[in-house]
């Protein structure tokens, strides 16, 4: 997790609903480069369940962009992309072939743990009072996406047993 | 050349899926090389991307530059004669370490001293990952692979030390674990007005160790800029270099704060000048009948 020539003292609302955008976007991609990998690479049941976090962040993404629209109309964006890199998208090689559906929900895991850690780090350097309130609002926020991931991996069928995979099947009794 | 500041990252990538196994550190390279271009700002009509064979030489085919994927290790002269015959042209050159410092490994320091405007990226893996991982240049001494399984007897080739000591005005390396990093020293090797090389530490998902994976290069890069080095102290460099494959130091190594004239310059100066002198077409033909 990286941010590059962000100042979180001089953060002004506008810029930090606008990294909070950014970063909910870079989330969205990252899923979707996953996804295709894993579809590529025949691994259809993670590939689905990264489908469906593109879309869950995707939503976060235009709820918080539609505030900052409401907010602050068109006004010109001062962060990029290039300010931001892996703080609430999952690692690039968090991605196996073959990978399990449980494993896939631990990656998400791993990544909304992230994403809060950010937020909980960022937020004592925070000066600006609605940004303040912004940044423990998004804080809670992962917290709450854990706990839905956390419900989806109790629903998720356990690890394969290695010892009964890809056994030779007998060829004399 | 155009100048196009805002074509966003997105642009240059192309419709073409990567293949690249799941966890494979080229796509976060791939991505650098997005934003790199994107930052640059020329359009991706004058950027050509030449590559040899490998893992990582399929790259040129996932931007929407132009891509040649030619053969192993001959990426570098291709990519000469283009520079050459369409100076314009933003040249790109990549491939791994086998294709550029075994197969490929005696056009490097031609490549160097020529000194044609171009970017070559080695996306380093220590591996020939693409054939089931058998030891390539740049493979540690010990590593057990496919065709050593007591271990290789070999020392490895060091990519950084020899660049600089061929005389390249311009080595980086970096990581895909640090994607602004990477990004950023792809950026200033394009803008360097000759042979620019950057060397990616990028993993081999499939055959490469567990500490070159990107989480171990998280915790054991260390940039360049934080220990204070100079980039235009070249000695220093070479000394920084000698830590390859030890010590994980990204950024720019070397950067000749005195570049000299490409050799694409010079032939265009030298074009020039013959010019004034040069005999003109329709009299070529009067000069034989005259004998």
């Amino acid at each position: 997790m990286a941010t590059q020539g962000i100042n979180f003292q001089n953060l002004s609302l506008k810029d930090a609903l606008d990294l909070a955008v950014l970063i909910e976007e870079e989330a969205r991609d990252r899923y979707l480069e996953l996804a295709e990998q894993l579809e590529t690479h025949h691994t259809p049941e993670a590939a689905v369940f990264f489908r469906k976090m593109v879309r869950v962040e995707e939503i976060h993404r235009s709820q918080l962009d539609k505030r900052r629209h409401e907010l602050f109309g068109d006004m010109p964006m001062t962060v990029t992309r290039a300010m931001i890199f892996d703080i609430e998208a999952p690692e690039y090689d968090e991605a196996r072939a073959d990978m399990s559906v449980q494993a896939a929900l631990q990656a998400s895991m791993r990544s909304e743990k992230k994403a809060h850690d950010f937020f909980a780090r960022a937020l004592p350097e925070v000066r600006d009072e609605a940004v303040k309130a912004l940044f423990s609002e998004l804080r809670d926020e992962e917290l709450e996406h854990q706990r839905w991931v956390q419900l989806e991996l109790d629903r998720a069928p356990g690890e394969p047993n290695p010892a009964f995979d890809d056994s030779d099947e007998p060829v004399a009794l | 050349m155009t100048a196009l500041a805002t074509l966003p990252p997105a642009q240059f990538k192309s419709e073409l899926k990567p293949i690249w196994c799941p966890g494979c550190g080229d796509y976060g390279v791939v991505q650098a090389i997005y934003r790199a271009l994107s930052a640059i700002g020329r359009p991706p009509h004058e950027i050509a991307f030449i590559s040899g064979i490998g893992c990582s030489s399929r790259i040129p085919g996932y931007t929407t530059a132009y891509g040649f994927n030619t053969v192993h290790g001959r990426a570098l002269p291709i990519a000469q004669g283009l520079k050459l015959a369409n100076p314009d042209l933003l040249v790109l050159v990549a491939g791994g370490d086998g294709d550029g410092f075994s197969i490929g490994g005696g056009h490097v320091p031609h490549a160097i001293r020529r000194n044609l405007d171009l970017t070559y990226i080695v996306m380093d893996n220590q591996v020939y990952g693409l054939t089931k991982g058998q030891l390539s240049p740049t493979s540690p001494k010990g590593l057990k692979t496919v065709t050593s399984a007591y271990g290789s007897l070999e020392s490895p080739i060091n990519p950084l030390l020899q660049v600089l000591s061929c005389g390249a005005g311009f080595v980086a390396q970096s990581t895909p674990a640090d994607m602004p990093g990477l990004a950023a020293v792809i950026e200033e090797a394009i803008r360097y007005p000759g042979f620019s090389f950057v060397n990616v530490q990028s993993p081999c998902v499939t055959f490469g160790e567990e500490d070159q994976q990107v989480k171990a290069h998280k915790g054991r890069m260390q940039s360049l800029a934080s220990k204070g080095h100079d980039p235009a102290d070249y000695l220093k460099a070479l000394e920084l270099a000698t830590h390859y494959g030890v010590e994980l130091y990204t950024g720019v190594f070397y950067r000749n704060p005195n570049p000299p004239a490409t050799y694409d310059a010079q032939v265009r100066e030298r074009q020039a000048e013959l010019q004034k002198t040069a005999v003109p077409r329709e009299r070529i033909l009067e000069m034989f009948q005259k004998g």
